[in-house]
């Protein structure tokens, strides 16, 4: 549909692909929330045509494509082939994530399944900015493995102190909290690239 | 004869009870000793989730290489409450070692059987989910002597008593079918006992069997169990199936030596002098 001057990857209105990666991706519609609230997914996307291409597309100084597409069998299966579509907010949250790299001055590590996942996808029981791909599951920071209180609250710190407005799970068993993984987002961000007739 | 010599090494050995189920594909001969009692699975319950897996391999629901996010938290059947499998439990670190990325389903049920993972047996049956797995061993008329409720290490479903449990002729009939090449197909059979074959453990049935003996296997070890099942190929002769689970007090020793001798007092009934 359209290109982006200087970046490699074509964006693609999702209400004209094909049927099965439309119901996989229900793109534009609305979705309640875990409190009942609706929101509405992304309608724009990038195309991403090989994991050859993932491996090669950066997104920041220190993440690239791939880090953010990584899912397992539990995804909708027309999304675990190529090409792939991932909404153009990714590139919001990888810079926020290079912010966050620069002040935790080691690798970040998003977890499989942690980065952007569909609604399709076996884990998206409500809306979760995980389908807007604008949330990440950091599940390793260096050698610290993100998976008790000490590690998660304080790395859950720096990122709120270093992203402003970003918000961080807390550490916890119940549903809505994390015990295993540093959950950080910015909320239900769509991105609709400039030159887009819509 | 041979029923005597068993009777004998349960007495000696101070166990609990014991049971195996015999049969023997070459002569036809058959042992039932107590073969339907139920026993708390311990780890061979990882037979008939690996059946459950190659299920939905067989179904097109899962490839081979389909890919499993691996990842420690798991719920107890007992009102959802998270666990995490312990590191220490699992002989080998190279599942533990992928958490936050992904494995292939075939390298995770080769963890499952050949060093018993516990955290990728969680995972894979997570992905099939247990009520897949029964209906499984429903379809193919071996639901009796199986009972799957749970993943492993569930502690709290433990202190509730909700326990995998298996008897001696349930495990048989899952090896019989998987030695005659009828689990779902020769070619996905013949995986799942080249994956048996794996089997690190080898203090139970093969211990004392000769060099030429090649057995598939599992092993399933807890506080008050020990058991072992598996099939087991001898030069020049059809293979025999055999499955002998034991129940023990915690402070018993002895158990391997236990398991070893009865296989071997087969193997002296069945084959005398082959393999060696």
């Amino acid at each position: 549909m359209n290109d982006v001057p200087g970046f490699p990857l074509r964006v693609v209105d999702g209400l004209t692909l094909p049927p099965e990666y439309r119901k996989a991706l229900r793109p534009g519609e609305e979705w309640k929330d875990a409190t009942g609230r609706n929101r509405q997914l992304p309608r724009y996307f990038y195309e991403v045509p090989s994991w050859d291409s993932a491996m090669k597309v950066e997104l920041a100084g220190h993440f690239l494509l791939w880090e953010f597409i990584q899912v397992d069998v539990r995804e909708a299966p027309p999304l675990r082939t190529f090409p792939r579509y991932v909404p153009c907010a990714v590139t919001l949250l990888a810079v926020c994530l290079e912010r966050f790299r620069e002040a935790v001055g080691t690798f970040v590590h998003i977890s499989a399944n942690g980065g952007y996942r569909s609604p399709s996808h076996r884990f998206s029981r409500n809306a979760t900015p995980h389908a807007w791909g604008t949330a990440a599951n950091v599940y390793r920071i260096g050698d610290t493995y993100l998976d008790n209180r000490s590690a998660i609250e304080r790395f859950s710190l720096i990122a709120r102190e270093t992203l402003p407005g970003i918000w961080t799970r807390p550490y916890g068993q119940p549903t809505g909290y994390a015990e295993d993984h540093l959950h950080l987002d910015l909320g239900y961000v769509l991105s609709v690239p400039r030159d887009v007739k819509s | 004869m041979l029923r005597a010599q068993i009777e004998a090494i349960e007495k000696e050995s101070g166990a609990k009870a014991i049971s195996v189920a015999l049969y023997d594909a070459d002569s036809g001969f058959e042992l039932h000793y107590n073969a339907d009692r139920w026993y708390h699975a311990a780890s061979t319950i990882k037979v008939p989730i690996l059946l459950g897996v190659f299920a939905a391999i067989d179904r097109g629901d899962l490839l081979p290489h389909s890919r499993v996010h691996v990842r420690n938290r798991f719920l107890s059947v007992v009102e959802g409450v998270p666990f995490r499998v312990e590191s220490g439990r699992d002989a080998n670190s190279a599942v533990h070692n992928a958490i936050g990325k992904m494995m292939r389903v075939d390298e995770l049920a080769y963890h499952m059987i050949t060093t018993s993972s516990n955290l990728a047996t969680n995972l894979l049956l997570g992905v099939i989910g247990p009520d897949s797995v029964n209906e499984t061993l429903r379809e193919l008329d071996l639901d009796d002597g199986l009972e799957l409720r749970r993943g492993v290490e569930d502690e709290l479903a433990f202190e509730h008593q909700i326990n995998n449990r298996v008897t001696a002729d349930g495990l048989l009939r899952v090896l019989v079918m998987l030695a005659e090449g009828k689990a779902f197909s020769p070619a996905l059979s013949r995986r799942m006992m080249d994956i048996l074959h794996g089997q690190e453990f080898n203090q139970g049935i093969p211990a004392r069997l000769p060099k030429g003996a090649r057995v598939a296997h599992k092993t399933g070890e807890i506080s008050t169990i020990a058991h072992d099942a598996g099939v087991i190929y001898l030069p020049k002769r059809k293979p025999y199936a055999l499955v002998i689970l034991s129940e023990w007090d915690p402070t018993t020793t002895g158990r391997s030596r236990t398991i070893a001798s009865i296989s071997h007092a087969i193997y002296e009934f069945l084959a005398p002098g082959a393999a060696r």
